[in-house]
């Protein structure tokens, strides 16, 4: 195609440069960051259902991995472009170091449609996947996880490959198990509390009771619903919460002033998260418009439902009152958007932190796999909140000692720990 | 319907009467069946099977007088109160019945018998004279065949006997030798012609005809020209063929009553009723039939009763037998003057249950395929109901405006439903419901115009269903409360709308109903099938590539087949196709927990109604009761799918999730839906539908017609002479069934412009431009074209970012495929929304451009004038990217057309004038 085209390589090079500038970081240190460290480009030969045979291209992007061993998803993806999962390799290496996990950052893929596959040739693909890289990929070295169209099933099938081409158990290798099969418990958790410990950091410095403060969230899926739970805990009044109506095709917002009742919601919610509008009249919720969740007069929003949700129309409606923004979703918040943030001086907790329980969450499956031993789930949560609040404290100290707007210093802060890794073991 | 009730007791005590009687005969025949029984011992048991038969069997006694020999019951006594019936054999008295009262009883229609009981003792004595004649025929032929060395003499003795016993039949056995000499080319024969029958003349003789007339034989001459014949017929046939013709005449002689009542299209159902018992008792006595004469019968019951097209005959005939027609007559309800038909569902059903019965013996899948049991009342009935109730006039709903029909449409359903049912049509229904007990019943509409102009017009018309509980008189009213509503919808503003659109108002309709059980099992106070859906010989709607379209389509869903026929936008049956069992529609967890059912249909036979039920609820509520639950559900666990074993479902805790993955991976379902539909298909020369249920471990088949298209979704016929300048774009490669008229706008995303963004956020835009399209551009109306996959997510440069709801009121979805530099993108086949677009009719086609022979008018959609800015000013910067095409105001208001037909594998876009879409 054309060569002046969208490329979310070059994007997150560019992102990476501005770090860079900030931390005045030198040539050579540059040139190792701004380019995956390998990259494994493959062919995956499956023997077809109907008895033919059928090449895919695989790839595997190690970026970076002098913190610790590669951790990053595999995507089953139609039309999977290197420069795609190079991108992600690098989101990979500064998601982990934000939280301040001993990880580095990996991403790989299969250029397929699993709409076209049978759930045997699946099968024989992610064996086919692991056989081709099994030598560059291990528990310590780099372990895979589920991501777009791959599930807790393919990673079963690839820990089995990998296992049987070692000669071991090894658990460890690879994250997303189902519990019983080397999962963790909490997983389901981590992110809704990774986000409101955070928030609870915030407000601590922000100085504010958290029973004085009320919020509106934006989704009511797995994130939200635990996000809405440890807020709760906390002492503070969920007012609004938005989520997707299926039978309408539209969004709703459900507002009750005095407070929602989490317990009462989720008897009247389906599993993706959609409240039963009906219902939830019947229960004295005020039904308002999909948007009317960023409007209301509220000191925290959390927006954990999609990315692109804060755009540039409805930032400026933005209550006064609101003190803390947490994004619970992954790129909510168009960079229009985050301007205007930013310029009412509210206090965000970008993404990058936010939503860092997954994969805190995710490490301690592999530590957990890797020593053959399992925690309670308090163990699990307990750690986790250890985790994130070290990582905010470091984050905002460093925000204000520097004058960085949040989003910036957890950028900053983790492109830092990697260039100073690389640097102490003679890389640079 | 308060009169119906007084008047359902009177007919009850009648009914019993009449059972009585059935009874009666029933033993009579019994004794005339049993084999190697003299004339005596049937006599002897006559004394005692006829008594139980007449209203006050204590004081009826029997007298039978045959031949030389009288018969009487053991107290007999001679009394004023008679009924006699002779006993004829070849037109001669050889014997009487007589049955007396011994006391006085009240008078009733002959003396103190009833007039049925008058019918009853009359076919009796027939029934011994019929069985006395065939004893002594095979006599006959018995004694000829032990010498089978003077077959003259044989024959010879046959034509005598004929000739003192029954003159009629020689006479029609000689005729009939005479034609067969004649077609064998033999002259003496021809001669003979010209005198046995006065019409037969050569061409001259007719060009000389005289104005008198013909001089007609006596009985006398013909038997001699008998002799004159057969002397002929000794001279050049062998005595063998002479032997065998004339047995084989004789024969099929005694069915001679059928084929009058056959051919005669006066006749009513119930005389080709009686004429097909009695052809049934005979064959059961050892009657056998020529080929020809058998094949004859098949057809003219076929014409009769299920359908006049030959097509559908020549099809027909090849699978149901006299026989079959019996048991089926046998649950045939109608008027008693009734010409009727079974109509369209019903003849098909009837001929694929006789289709898969004669495929079963060489597949083993075809094996314990069931059939509910089913009652059928004649087309006719709804004729002789409306007449009954003085409601004529509503036959001239057709030629009013639809909109009034619309409006009077409730008024209709309220007189039909309070209007009484003929009593024979009660008695048949009455009749119907002992023979199906308490089971819930469907009421199923089969019109004749089904039939005539094909499936798109099924549907259109009402199936009920009725729980069938209380006691009997409550079942009945309800029965007929729900036919007469089926009856109404024949009146309903959409039949009618669809008559008056396909120019079909004039033409003569009539529904038939179909009385079914309704397959399932009983559950709690529910009852439903484990699981029912329908299957379609071709899948008009591949979900990938590899996915053809003989691979077929089911759709299943738990409980009654109701959500699995209707598309329903909140909720979704499973998509499955037989021949790739192993490529499912939805491949991620969040796809398959996101389309998998949510709700059941059933009948609540507590409050005798149809209901809707929430499937988790009702899973807590049965648990295991649910029948086949293992095979129909999986567990959602974390982030795992998993089939349950054994017993591993814990109805409390586990979040189900309907799959039917262990019905299609360890049960030899799909394997029996693709036999059965190949099977169908081939045998009727047609790629069929076919609706199904499972109880217990067997698979039934409630219904096979053609496979159907709902209007918008036949193939289209694609005209020939477009001129290539109107057409915009063409395709000739994954194209579904449909026709796509009236696109008045064209929402058009450049593949090149797209690809040429370098922002995220204006990728983003894109997406969001055309979510707000989809809100102000004219419903359906518009259609939307773009690159690559539509709903791309993460990697949305390889197609435009959107969500259903962006999407949910285009007519139909384009994605285009351009070849970059050496490979051609996949394309996505709707598979972020697959099954919204299904349910919604939403078309989806790919487009390859870049393929040979293929029109693509980019310059059209590029150059045209483009209103997107002048709607969203708000996306002006993206106006080299979305272009917006206002089809009539641009060529002077023509509209795009889309038509697609899957069997030829094209599809083409053009601008025309006509809305209309061209017939097929």
């Amino acid at each position: 195609m054309n060569k002046k085209s969208y490329n979310p390589f070059e994007v997150a090079q560019k992102q990476f440069d501005r770090a860079a500038d900030l931390l005045e970081l030198d040539k050579a240190s540059r040139d190792l960051l701004r380019n995956p460290l390998r990259e494994y480009h493959f062919s995956i030969p499956v023997r077809m259902d109907d008895g033919s045979m059928n090449i895919f291209r695989g790839f595997r992007v190690q970026h970076n991995d002098a913190r610790g061993p590669g951790k990053g998803g595999v995507r089953f993806h139609p039309q999977e472009t290197i420069d795609t999962v190079r991108a992600l390799a690098m989101w990979m290496t500064w998601k982990c170091t934000v939280v301040d996990i001993p990880l580095g950052g990996s991403k790989g893929g299969i250029i397929c449609d699993p709409h076209n596959l049978s759930q045997l040739e699946q099968e024989r693909l992610c064996r086919g996947w692991v056989r081709q890289i099994a030598r560059n990929v291990g528990p310590l070295s780099d372990i895979p996880a589920p991501d777009v169209m791959t599930s807790a099933q393919h990673m079963l099938w690839m820990l089995d490959e990998y296992e049987a081409i070692h000669g071991t158990k090894n658990p460890g290798f690879i994250t997303g198990k189902p519990v019983g099969m080397g999962g963790s418990l909490g997983r389901k958790e981590a992110t809704g509390y990774g986000t409101i410990i955070t928030v609870r950091e915030a407000l601590k410095e922000l100085n504010i009771n958290p029973e004085d403060t009320c919020a509106s969230f934006q989704g009511f899926g797995n994130v939200s619903q635990f996000a809405i739970e440890l807020y709760q805990q906390m002492g503070g009044k969920i007012i609004c919460v938005s989520c997707w109506d299926q039978e309408d095709q539209t969004g709703y917002s459900y507002r009750k002033k005095d407070g929602i009742d989490l317990i009462e919601l989720l008897n009247i919610t389906d599993s993706f998260g959609g409240i039963d509008k009906t219902k939830a009249q019947e229960l004295d919720y005020e039904l308002l418009p999909g948007e009317a969740w960023i409007e209301q007069d509220v000191d925290i929003l959390i927006p954990a439902a999609l990315e692109n949700q804060i755009t540039a129309d409805n930032a400026t409606k933005i209550s006064n009152r609101v003190k803390i923004i947490a994004e619970g979703a992954n790129g909510p918040t168009t960079p229009e958007a985050d301007k205007i943030i930013r310029e009412h001086n509210i206090f965000m907790i970008p993404d990058l932190l936010a939503n860092a329980g997954g994969v805190t969450c995710s490490y301690f499956e592999q530590v957990q796999s890797n020593s053959n031993y399992f925690w309670e789930k308090d163990e699990v949560l307990g750690k986790l909140d250890v985790q994130m609040t070290s990582a905010f404290i470091a984050i905002s100290e460093f925000a204000k000692s520097k004058k960085l707007y949040m989003r910036d210093a957890a950028y900053v802060i983790a492109v830092n720990r990697v260039a100073q890794a690389c640097s102490d073991r003679g890389w640079v | 319907m308060k009169k119906n009730n007084k008047s359902v007791g009177i007919i009850i005590d009648d009914l019993k009467e009449r059972a009585k009687e059935l009874n009666c005969l029933y033993e009579v025949q019994k004794l005339l069946n049993k084999p190697e029984t003299t004339i005596k011992e049937i006599c002897e048991g006559l004394l005692n099977a006829i008594p139980p038969g007449w209203q006050y069997p204590e004081i009826c006694r029997v007298k039978i007088i045959y031949e030389n020999s009288t018969y009487q019951s053991d107290d007999f006594k001679e009394t004023r109160w008679v009924q006699n019936a002779d006993i004829i054999i070849h037109d001669e008295v050889r014997g009487k019945i007589s049955i007396y009262y011994i006391e006085e009883t009240p008078r009733a229609d002959e003396g103190p018998f009833l007039k049925e009981e008058r019918k009853l003792i009359n076919t009796i004595a027939e029934q011994v004279g019929l069985h006395i004649l065939y004893q002594e025929l095979k006599e006959v032929f018995h004694k000829q065949k032990k010498t089978t060395e003077q077959f003259k003499s044989d024959w010879w003795t046959i034509l005598d006997f004929l000739k003192k016993t029954d003159t009629k039949l020689l006479i029609r056995i000689s005729r009939k030798m005479l034609n067969y000499l004649c077609w064998s080319g033999i002259k003496e024969a021809e001669q003979l012609l010209v005198q046995f029958s006065p019409t037969y003349k050569n061409e001259i003789e007719l060009l000389k005809e005289i104005n008198r007339p013909y001089q007609y034989k006596t009985i006398n001459d013909t038997l001699t020209f008998s002799d004159d014949i057969f002397k002929i017929a000794s001279k050049h046939l062998s005595e063998k063929e002479i032997f065998n013709s004339i047995q084989k005449w004789i024969e099929e002689d005694k069915s001679g009553f059928l084929v009058n009542v056959l051919e005669n299209p006066g006749s009513s159902i119930s005389k080709i009723s009686d004429s097909i018992e009695r052809y049934h008792h005979l064959t059961q006595q050892g009657l056998e039939l020529s080929q020809r004469r058998e094949k004859g019968f098949r057809i003219a019951l076929i014409r009769r009763l299920m359908n006049d097209q030959a097509r559908f005959i020549n099809i027909a005939k090849q699978y149901i037998t006299v026989n079959d027609f019996n048991a089926l007559l046998h649950k045939l309800i109608h008027p008693t003057y009734s010409y009727g038909k079974l109509g369209g569902k019903s003849s098909g059903l009837f001929l694929a249950t006789q289709i898969l019965k004669r495929s079963s013996c060489d597949n083993e899948l075809l094996r314990n395929i069931k059939i509910p049991k089913t009652w059928y009342l004649t087309s006719d009935g709804i004729l002789q109901f409306m007449t009954y109730n003085n409601l004529e006039d509503i036959t001239e709903q057709k030629y009013k405006d639809v909109e009034r029909v619309r409006q009077e449409y409730p008024y209709v359903i309220h007189v039909f439903k309070n209007s009484p049912f003929p009593p024979d049509i009660i008695k048949g229904l009455s009749l119907a419901l002992d023979d199906f007990g308490d089971v819930p019943l469907i009421i199923r509409s089969s019109s004749l115009l089904e039939d005539q102009v094909g499936t798109a017009f099924a549907g259109k018309y009402k199936s009920l269903f009725v729980a069938n509980q209380g006691t009997h008189e409550e079942r009945l009213i309800a029965l007929m409360d729900a036919i007469a509503e089926v009856y109404a919808s024949t009146f309903g503003p959409d039949p009618i709308e669809y008559r008056i659109e396909h120019r079909l108002e004039d033409y003569h309709e009539e529904m038939g109903i179909l009385i079914q059980e309704v397959v399932g099992t009983k559950v709690g106070h529910y009852f439903f099938p484990a699981f029912a859906g329908v299957a379609f010989r071709n899948n008009e709607f591949p979900w990938s590539s590899r996915i053809k379209r003989e691979n077929g389509l089911v759709r299943i869903v738990p409980g009654l087949g109701t959500r699995a026929v209707d598309r329903l936008s909140s909720d979704y049956p499973i998509l499955i196709a037989p021949g790739q069992p192993n490529l499912r529609v939805n491949v991620t967890l969040d796809e398959i927990v996101r389309y998998s059912p949510k709700e059941i249909d059933l009948i609540n036979l507590k409050t005798g109604s149809f209901e809707t039920l929430d499937l988790k609820t009702l899973f807590k509520e049965v648990g295991q009761e649910y029948p086949y639950i293992n095979k129909i559900v999986s567990i959602l666990k974390e982030n795992q799918i998993h089939q349950p074993r054994g017993l591993g479902i814990d109805f409390e805790k586990n979040d189900l999730i309907v799959t039917f993955e262990g019905l299609i991976k360890n049960t030899p379902f799909l394997k029996q839906m693709q036999t059965i539909l190949h099977v169908l298909s081939e045998k009727l020369e047609t790629p069929v539908d076919i609706e199904f249920a499972f109880k217990g471990a067997d698979l039934y088949l409630l219904q096979c017609r053609p496979q159907s298209y709902s209007e918008d979704s036949k193939p289209a016929e694609i005209p020939k002479d477009i001129p290539k300048e109107k057409i915009v774009f063409s395709a000739n490669r994954f194209v579904s069934n449909a026709a796509v008229p009236d696109i008045t706008h064209i929402v058009y995303v450049s593949p090149q412009k797209y690809g040429e963004i370098t922002e995220h956020s204006d990728l983003i835009a894109v997406g969001r431009a055309i979510g707000k399209l989809n809100k102000v551009l004219p419903k359906r109306k518009f259609i939307l074209m773009g690159p690559g996959r539509w709903g791309s997510r993460g990697d949305i440069k390889l197609g435009v970012s959107v969500t259903y709801s962006d999407i949910n009121n285009t007519s139909m979805l384009i994605e285009i495929a351009r070849k970059q530099k050496d490979y051609v993108p996949d394309v996505s086949f709707g598979t972020h929304f697959f099954q919204d677009l299904v349910e919604e009719s939403i078309r989806y086609l790919p487009l390859y451009p870049d393929d040979s022979g293929i029109v693509f008018n980019e310059n059209f959609l590029t150059t045209s004038k483009n209103i997107f800015p002048f709607i969203l000013p708000d996306f002006a910067h993206l106006e080299n990217t979305i272009c917006v095409i206002n089809v009539p105001e641009l060529t002077n208001g023509l509209i795009l057309q889309v038509l697609m037909n899957a069997e030829q594998q094209k599809a083409v876009g053009f601008m025309t004038k006509s809305a209309e879409v061209p017939e097929t």
